[in-house]
């Protein structure tokens, strides 16, 4: 007997009910971080007896604004700029008594708001912990922002606090830069950044494309060893480079921990009305010597 | 089960044409199911549609209403709120599918909508100005955003509905592939199930008119043929293996009967032979008995004249001779007793007594109980005593010895004439022991003993060894002849 594409998506409309249904919102950008988080939403979905619908924050605020009518059992919000309307929605949600999980950046407190995610200031302290491992006395660092991971940006104070904590008066110089969601961007900073500023001892990514990027240029420039790199991110060449030496170390977050752990925390707000009020998920330093 | 050319017939046309409707009916199914399935897209398409144009026919009704609080407006109004109050569902099931969850955010938008347009025209109906100013600008807001997701969710709609029309145009063409392929399988199963039984009919009838050409040809040798066929066809193969039988038992019968024939025919020509050689013994019978019979005439006379001269030995041997060729004519029969035929040799003897009473020594050996109990040839010592007295001591000097021994060793009467004379040639015992079965010529000088041993093999076809002939030169000659006792002669003719 054919089983007809139809046949099968009929079986399809007859997926399993479940009791709970989820709104994530979250920046537009397409990146490998919301991607591994989108991944850990579904799968904790899937088997967490509920169903997510990711919306974004950015290029549909109607659809935020409209959250606190549409039936949500429960919103998880990936805010990373302080917004006055966007707070005035989140207040407004938050008034109808729908349970709200902020991930990466805790924008507003208050009963019925939550938080899962990385502490930024240990992010500073894991690449103070990287930039240690070298012999240089006097560290001039660039650390380099990324809108693509704006949740990082959203704190960098906390970041290079962190940072400082760890380094001390090791570090001399700290100036920052900031990508944009143009992937290509990165190897034009690289470029600038070591041929305008060639006493650079250490440039420091917070995404994984970005570092990239950057890796390539300093190999373009064969200054291998010469600029030390500390990257974001576990991509498999992030790894190889690590071993290779060309990567002093990258730090790691773990995005599909952060959607995974999103979904339980919601899944418990619905059932039992509460949950722990903060959730870190922790971050990973990849170095030669953890390899 | 019925293995005729009928049933077989109609068994064979059932299933093609259950194949076929089977074909025809997946192809109805499939076709039917991808038309309920198109029909149950369109129907949540229709319902959203409808929703949407409710949403939009509220619009003019409201604003009139909040303008110029018109009553008609405000009965539209609540018409077709009542509408949609009725149109949306209740129960709004979460599933992990975009659509359903889209569509699950719009029936609770609309919740709210109609919720905050009943606030609406209760602040209209208090007067309460610049709440239900405000009110009406989220309303608005609200409404947009309800379209928005009627039209995401239309969207979203149309991207499946175009993928599943893909799959819909890829299902129709493996459809009909399938059903192609269905069709052609369906053929070329009737075709071949029709070849088959063409096959299980004609093959047999093929075999069979080469098992008759052969048969034709005489060979009835060959093998039995047995098919699994139709049963019209096994019972011709079966009559037709009855039919080689009987013809070729037939034909065996004939040829025995031939052969019988022929070997009567052979018999027939064996006993016509023997009668001739019959006939031509009797005649020489009649012959040699003519001269005996005067000389018998003749010696009577010579008897009584030796009487009336009183010469008594004459007399004793002339009625010796008398006596002798007495029971030479007068012996009709082909088989005597032992005693007539020893009373006969008797005469012979006292005769030749007279005639070498020096010269010659006869010697007579019969057991007395053996005269009455057998028979034998008549006419048979005789001639071999003449034979031994004409040829053995032609040039012998001395006395001559001629014996004769009649003996019985169960079953075989011995009956043997030696005497010690001059002997025989081994050839001439060679041509004299060869069976005569056509015409010879009857030899003077060995006509007795020749007559005796024709006749031997003539009474005794089948025994080679009823007459023999030992001979030593210079020594004698014994000649033996061996009569089985239970053994009957063959004297038919």
């Amino acid at each position: 007997m054919v089983k007809t594409p139809f046949l099968s998506k009929e079986s399809a409309d007859e997926v399993e009910e479940v009791k709970f249904h989820y709104a994530f919102f979250l920046p537009a950008e397409d990146s490998s971080f919301f991607s591994r988080l989108r991944e850990g939403a579904k799968d904790a979905a899937s088997s967490r007896d509920c169903s997510i619908s990711f919306h974004s924050i950015d290029s549909d605020p109607l659809s935020f604004e409209m959250a606190k009518y549409s039936g949500f059992d429960g919103i998880g919000l990936y805010l990373y700029e302080k917004d006055r309307s966007k707070l005035q929605y989140l207040s407004e949600i938050l008034g109808e008594g729908i349970p709200v999980v902020q991930i990466e950046n805790e924008v507003i407190q208050g009963p019925g708001s939550f938080f899962i995610g990385t502490n930024n200031f240990d992010i500073g302290k894991g690449i103070g912990q990287l930039a240690l491992d070298t012999s240089i006395d006097r560290l001039n660092m660039v650390l380099v922002y990324s809108k693509k991971n704006p949740g990082v940006m959203s704190d960098r104070n906390l970041v290079e606090m962190g940072l400082k904590s760890v380094l001390g008066d090791r570090l001399s110089a700290l100036s920052t830069e900031v990508t944009s969601l143009n992937p290509l961007d990165t190897g034009m900073l690289a470029y600038d950044l070591l041929k305008k500023k060639p006493s650079i001892d250490i440039i420091v990514l917070t995404d994984p494309n970005d570092t990239l990027m950057t890796v390539q240029a300093i190999i373009d420039m064969n200054l291998v060893g010469m600029v030390r790199i500390i990257g974001f991110g576990e991509h498999e060449t992030i790894k190889s480079y690590i071993e290779k030496g060309v990567l002093l170390g990258s730090i790691v977050r773990n995005p599909y921990r952060i959607g995974f752990s999103t979904v339980m925390a919601l899944k418990e707000l619905s059932i039992n009305g509460y949950t722990s009020a903060y959730a870190d998920t922790g971050i990973t330093i990849l170095s030669g010597t953890s390899q | 089960m019925n293995n005729s050319i009928k049933s077989r017939l109609l068994i064979y046309f059932s299933i093609s044409m259950i194949i076929i409707v089977f074909s025809l009916g997946f192809v109805l199914y499939n076709s039917l199911k991808l038309q309920h399935i198109a029909d149950r897209r369109f129907e949540d398409e229709q319902f959203l549609q409808e929703i949407q144009s409710h949403l939009m026919e509220i619009q003019v009704p409201l604003q009139n209403y909040l303008t110029s609080y018109s009553s008609s407006s405000l009965s539209k109004l609540l018409y077709i709120i009542e509408i949609l109050n009725e149109s949306i569902p209740v129960k709004r099931i979460i599933t992990s599918n975009d659509s359903d969850l889209i569509k699950r955010e719009i029936f609770f938008l609309l919740d709210n909508y109609l919720s905050q347009l009943d606030k609406i025209i209760e602040q209209k109906r208090g007067r309460r100005v610049q709440e239900y100013t405000e009110n009406y600008q989220n309303l608005t807001n609200l409404y947009n955003y309800i379209t928005d997701r009627i039209n995401n969710v239309s969207l979203l709609g149309f991207r499946v509905q175009l993928e599943e029309y893909r799959n819909y145009l890829s299902l129709f063409r493996r459809i009909q592939l399938y059903s192609i392929i269905q069709i052609l399988l369906a053929t070329a199963f009737s075709f071949t199930i029709l070849m088959q039984m063409i096959n299980n009919i004609v093959n047999p009838m093929y075999q069979l008119s080469l098992m008759a050409g052969k048969l034709s040809n005489g060979e009835f040798n060959i093998p039995d043929m047995h098919f699994s066929s139709v049963n019209e066809v096994n019972q011709v193969s079966e009559a037709f293996n009855d039919m080689k039988h009987n013809i070729h038992h037939y034909i065996e019968e004939i040829k025995k009967q031939k052969e019988m024939e022929q070997q009567i025919m052979t018999e027939k020509v064996r006993n016509l032979k023997m009668e001739q050689l019959l006939k031509r013994m009797e005649l020489y019978t009649m012959q040699a008995q003519m001269n005996p019979h005067f000389l018998f005439n003749t010696i009577n006379t010579g008897v009584q004249l030796a009487i009336v001269e009183d010469a008594d030995r004459t007399a004793e041997y002339m009625e010796n001779l008398a006596a002798l060729f007495r029971y030479n004519i007068r012996e009709k029969q082909f088989f005597v007793s032992l005693r007539h035929e020893i009373k006969g040799l008797d005469s012979y003897f006292n005769i030749l007594k007279i005639r070498f009473p020096k010269t010659l020594n006869l010697i007579l050996n019969v057991e007395q109980e053996l005269l009455d109990s057998f028979n034998c040839p008549a006419m048979v010592i005789q001639p071999l005593v003449e034979n031994s007295v004409l040829h053995a001591f032609k040039s012998k000097e001395g006395i001559g010895t001629i014996i004769v021994s009649v003996s019985y060793e169960d079953p075989i009467l011995n009956i043997s004439v030696s005497d010690d004379g001059v002997g025989i040639p081994e050839d001439v015992i060679k041509e004299l022991l060869t069976p005569h079965t056509h015409d010879y010529k009857l030899s003077s000088h060995v006509m007795g003993l020749e007559n005796v041993i024709q006749r031997c093999y003539f009474f005794y076809p089948d025994q080679e060894d009823v007459i023999s002939i030992k001979s030593n030169p210079r020594e004698g000659t014994n000649i033996e002849i061996r009569i089985h006792t239970e053994v009957q002669p063959c004297i038919r003719l």
